[in-house]
């Protein structure tokens, strides 16, 4: 099974469109899994007509203290990274659920195993058929949950799961615009990542923060830049030779495919491109 | 007692730092009665932490065994440890360390109910 991602750093450049459009026409032959891991505000299913029903909750470890076997040794709060675990010579640590990401490293390091867990829902996975060969699966997080990379690792997994089982030939991650925690869980492990840009100033800039961050993930990159023939392509030319890649998909501008696109019109999209 | 103030640079002069997570370090003030009797400046290894600067700062400060935090604003994280710990905090407090420290030790600042923002 070939795992790929649509990503990119900039908003609205269209890696949800082109990780759509990708999916739909691979399952013309092919069996193919979409996996929406923006789960903050994820809007693929709005695209391909679907409502999200029958949810399976996502719930993440946090830790609770056990008073009777901590020897208030501090080692939990000097190895969280995020700062959640307030610790004074002498007390209990506190922990701060604002700030904890359920890493589980506190756990890891207590020597006295002091430190159980508590389950709590974080956020909801749905799965629909788009077609005999088309499966969405939409991860999304519950609204004040800060830290997204967790329920991102649990959606793709249950993807994956799910693609295994449906032994389908391809699995695509649409990922959230940036290049933070949420971003990195989806790329992790990824076979070949499309960076969707535009030939903007802006989406130069962003463009070169996810050449950047793949590189550091070592994903190999390749570049669809969309509404290819306004702007001025020059600027991503220059970053595309700078980390050695090569632009591999253009997508004109066209005021019909936004007009499909408005409309939710997939086969009229597909058709134009 | 021993009273935390965040501060823009290492001396009583320094002006308070209105931010509390992220200052640029803190004068810890010893005092008897109404008087300054000493005084040492600590870094705040908070000012680059990527989150949770207020819980870091929190516990630098606590650690010293303060019993009072003068500073500027100061979120809710910090300010929940700290109260819980049973340390006093007073925020929007600006001018020099020292005149902050003086007005605290005359009762010319008052604690503060809640975080700042």
């Amino acid at each position: 099974m070939k795992k790929i991602a649509s990503t990119g750093t900039k908003g609205g450049v269209g890696k949800s469109t082109f990780a759509i459009l990708l999916a739909y026409k691979l399952s013309k032959n092919k069996k193919v899994v979409l996996c929406d891991c923006d789960v903050e505000c994820p809007n693929d299913y709005l695209i391909l007509n679907q409502k999200l029903k029958n949810p399976t909750k996502i719930h993440q470890q946090y830790p609770v203290l056990d008073k009777k076997k901590c020897i208030k040794c501090g080692l939990c709060s000097k190895t969280c990274r995020e700062n959640a675990i307030f610790w004074i010579k002498d007390k209990y640590p506190v922990f701060i659920y604002d700030l904890c990401t359920a890493c589980g490293a506190c756990m890891i390091v207590c020597p006295k195993s002091a430190i159980k867990t508590k389950k709590e829902k974080s956020g909801e996975s749905f799965t629909n058929k788009i077609n005999n060969n088309f499966w969405l699966v939409t991860g999304r997080s519950k609204a004040g949950i800060t830290e997204t990379g967790p329920i991102v690792s649990e959606v793709k997994n249950r993807a994956i799961k799910f693609a295994e089982k449906k032994k389908t030939d391809y699995i695509i991650f649409d990922t959230a615009p940036g290049t933070h925690c949420s971003v990195i869980q989806a790329l992790l492990d990824v076979g070949k990542a499309y960076a969707v840009t535009e030939p903007t100033p802006l989406g130069a800039h962003d463009f070169s923060l996810i050449l950047e961050l793949l590189k550091k993930i070592k994903v190999p990159a390749e570049i669809v830049l969309n509404k290819a023939d306004v702007g001025n392509r020059k600027l991503i030319e220059k970053i595309a030779k700078r980390f050695k890649t090569k632009i591999s998909v253009e997508i004109p501008y066209s005021e019909e495919l936004v007009k499909a696109y408005c409309e939710k019109d997939l086969v009229r999209m597909v058709g134009l491109i | 007692m021993k009273i935390a103030v965040s501060a823009t640079h290492r001396s009583l002069d320094a002006d308070v730092d209105p931010r509390f997570g992220r200052c640029m370090c803190f004068v810890i003030v010893e005092t008897e009665g109404n008087e300054i009797k000493n005084h040492k400046e600590i870094d705040n290894n908070a000012i680059r932490a990527t989150r949770g600067a207020g819980i870091q700062a929190a516990q630098t400060v606590a650690n010293e065994g303060v019993e009072v935090v003068i500073t500027g604003n100061i979120g809710p994280n910090a300010f929940n440890v700290l109260t819980q710990t049973g340390i006093e905090v007073v925020t929007g407090v600006t001018g020099k360390v020292k005149e902050a420290v003086e007005k605290y030790l005359k009762g010319k600042l008052k604690d503060t109910s809640g975080p700042s923002f």
